[in-house]
């Protein structure tokens, strides 16, 4: 995986796993790989590797077992909710780079329409 | 864990290190940075008990350096060090008659990892070959410090992937990896410390995490603040 | 200490085999031209025989230290420094490495020369004239010289204790110029100088106290005096490295 340099790579690495979580391909109640080997799969240091994993169970998304690992949360809502946050990101990341195109809010939203209905002729 | 104070070593009129101070903790992996003749060869020389200060000391636990710190601290130089007469194999076995922490299954582990045969005689191989051997052995002690002085150099970009995988199995919470390089790309994701060097002086000391969080500044975009616009010094 | 032994007889096993193999051929033409009764070689494979004798032992020393500054100046040097060894062991295996070849060396040589003389003279009968012609002209010289295995057998320990100690003041004035004078200007040649004070001095010493002793106690003396100067210079040599090298 390649990181940008201005944000923090546990950041990084913890949004690229919400994604996984929230496009189902970490399911509920999925095993995680130890902390050890998601700094293997990411090569990342072992530390930002167990502060991932401090940050998801800190947000709830993950339970970690003693002994047994770290699991997916088996909460539907709390995925929900986390589709939902990831989504709001994403909008407020797509207004604020139309407002530094010089767009206000409700040209955003009539240009981001307009798009829809030309996607669908 | 690994310490220097007041560290200063002279070659005649240049000074390659000048009073450093540096505390190096258990459990991190250390980004020691700075261009060509910055002094971290020289640094890592004095705390591996090869070079003896001109001035200042090195404490590996409370204890300056000496003979029984290097049981416990492994060093690789940048140049290769084998003699020419080994192959591997021989490497291994030197490394198991002087070393208590080696593991000749760990060597041959990496050794695979990396697809270097035992049997190659080190006067054939490759500069490439011979930086990825270095590293097989001396990631092949148990060692509580690991110092390797650019562990990268030239290695491909596949074999440097396979390197960093190693470095990153041996990191543990009580022991300490500390990693010279003027790559500094390379060691942009596994180290999560970094120093700087600068004609022989410590510049900063960095978490690269915290540095990235609070400036968005990368360890890169810091080196290429603190040297901008200088050329390697001369080494 | 074996193993550090072990690789300093690993670094210098390529010349001491060359060094075997070239009297294992000199022994071979003795053997056939005394058979053959081919004079002029077997002149020539006694001549040879002699001077790999005491060249062999003086190439095995002067190789030690030769391994020795390189193990001080070249990269290579990282792999034994690197050992968890003070630098009194890591010299300690080399002096002793290095005594053991040069007295097996010397033993080597000693045998196969006294198996050639029996040889010799069980085919010519002659020793006794080849003894009398080297005493008459001893006697020019107004020295009696005993021509017995004794006095050989104390001559040759003689000879290799005293360059034991050549070897090990070579040590001290090589690490002198690396470690002290390091980056100096001719440190090479106030290395060198060194080296001929200290061997000066030594045989000053050596002459001072065998003064007027008979060629028994002479010839002892001066193999003790010999091995105590050159444990002095180990014990100095060491000394220096401990505190003064940088590889």
């Amino acid at each position: 995986m390649e990181f940008n340099a201005s944000s923090p790579i546990w950041m990084q690495v913890t949004t690229r796993i919400k994604t996984d979580m929230v496009t189902g391909r970490l399911p509920p109640g999925a095993k995680l790989p130890g902390g050890r080997d998601l700094a293997l799969q990411y090569t990342i240091n072992p530390n930002t590797a167990a502060r991932v994993y401090q940050e998801l169970e800190k947000e709830g998304l993950v339970e970690i077992r003693r002994g047994m690992g770290t699991y997916v949360t088996e909460t539907p809502e709390r995925l929900e909710a986390l589709r939902s946050e990831m989504a709001c990101e994403a909008m407020e990341d797509y207004l604020e780079r139309m407002a530094a195109l010089g767009f206000s809010r409700a040209e955003a939203i009539t240009r981001i329409s307009q798009e829809d209905e030309h996607a669908q002729e | 864990m690994l310490r220097s104070e007041e560290l200063t070593k002279a070659f005649g009129a240049k000074t390659a290190v000048d009073h450093v101070n540096l505390r190096l903790e258990a459990g991190h992996i250390c980004a020691m940075l700075g261009p060509n003749g910055s002094g971290k060869t020289t640094w890592m020389k004095m705390a591996a008990g090869l070079c003896k200060p001109t001035s200042g000391t090195v404490y590996f636990e409370g204890e300056p350096v000496g003979v029984n710190s290097r049981a416990s601290i492994a060093y690789m130089s940048t140049e290769p060090y084998f003699y020419t007469w080994m192959t591997l194999k021989d490497v291994g076995r030197y490394y198991g008659d002087f070393f208590a922490d080696y593991s000749a299954e760990r060597y041959r582990e990496l050794l695979d990892r990396f697809e270097l045969e035992e049997g190659l005689k080190t006067k054939t191989l490759s500069s490439g070959m011979m930086a990825k051997a270095k590293i097989a052995v001396t990631l092949a002690r148990d060692a509580k410090v690991w110092m390797l002085d650019e562990p990268f150099n030239g290695i491909d970009l596949v074999a440097r992937d396979r390197i960093k995988e190693a470095i990153i199995s041996a990191a543990a919470p009580d022991k300490l990896l500390l990693m010279s390089s003027h790559l500094v790309e390379e060691m942009e994701s596994i180290a999560d410390r970094a120093v700087f060097l600068r004609k022989g002086k410590l510049i900063k000391e960095v978490d690269i995490d915290t540095e990235r969080a609070e400036t968005g500044c990368s360890i890169a975009d810091e080196y290429r603040r603190i040297y901008g616009g200088q050329e390697e010094e001369d080494a | 200490m074996k193993n550090l032994i072990k690789y300093e007889f690993r670094k210098t096993w390529n010349t001491k085999m060359i060094i075997l193999g070239i009297a294992a051929f000199a022994e071979v033409a003795f053997l056939v031209s005394l058979y053959l009764n081919l004079e002029e070689i077997n002149g020539l494979s006694i001549f040879a025989l002699t001077m790999l004798a005491f060249g062999g032992v003086m190439f095995i020393g002067i190789q030690s230290v030769l391994t020795m500054h390189q193990d001080m100046n070249t990269r290579q040097g990282y792999m034994l420094y690197m050992t968890p060894n003070s630098c009194f062991k890591i010299l300690g295996g080399k002096v002793l490495e290095n005594g053991l070849s040069i007295f097996a060396a010397g033993a080597f040589f000693f045998a196969l020369g006294a198996l050639d003389v029996t040889l010799l003279v069980a085919h010519l009968g002659q020793l006794q004239e080849l003894i009398n012609v080297v005493n008459s002209f001893a006697k020019q010289l107004s020295m009696e010289l005993p021509l017995n295995a004794e006095f050989f057998g104390l001559l040759a320990l003689n000879f290799l204790c005293t360059w034991l100690n050549v070897v090990n003041t070579a040590y001290l004035a090589d690490v002198v110029a690396t470690c002290l004078l390091s980056g100096k200007k001719h440190n090479g040649w106030i290395g060198l100088l060194l080296f001929l004070v200290i061997s000066g001095a030594m045989s000053a010493l050596q002459q001072a106290i065998t003064k007027g002793m008979a060629w028994q106690p002479m010839l002892i003396w001066d193999a003790v005096i010999a091995l105590a100067c050159a444990a002095v210079m180990y014990a100095a040599t060491a000394f220096l490295m401990d505190r003064h090298l940088s590889v």
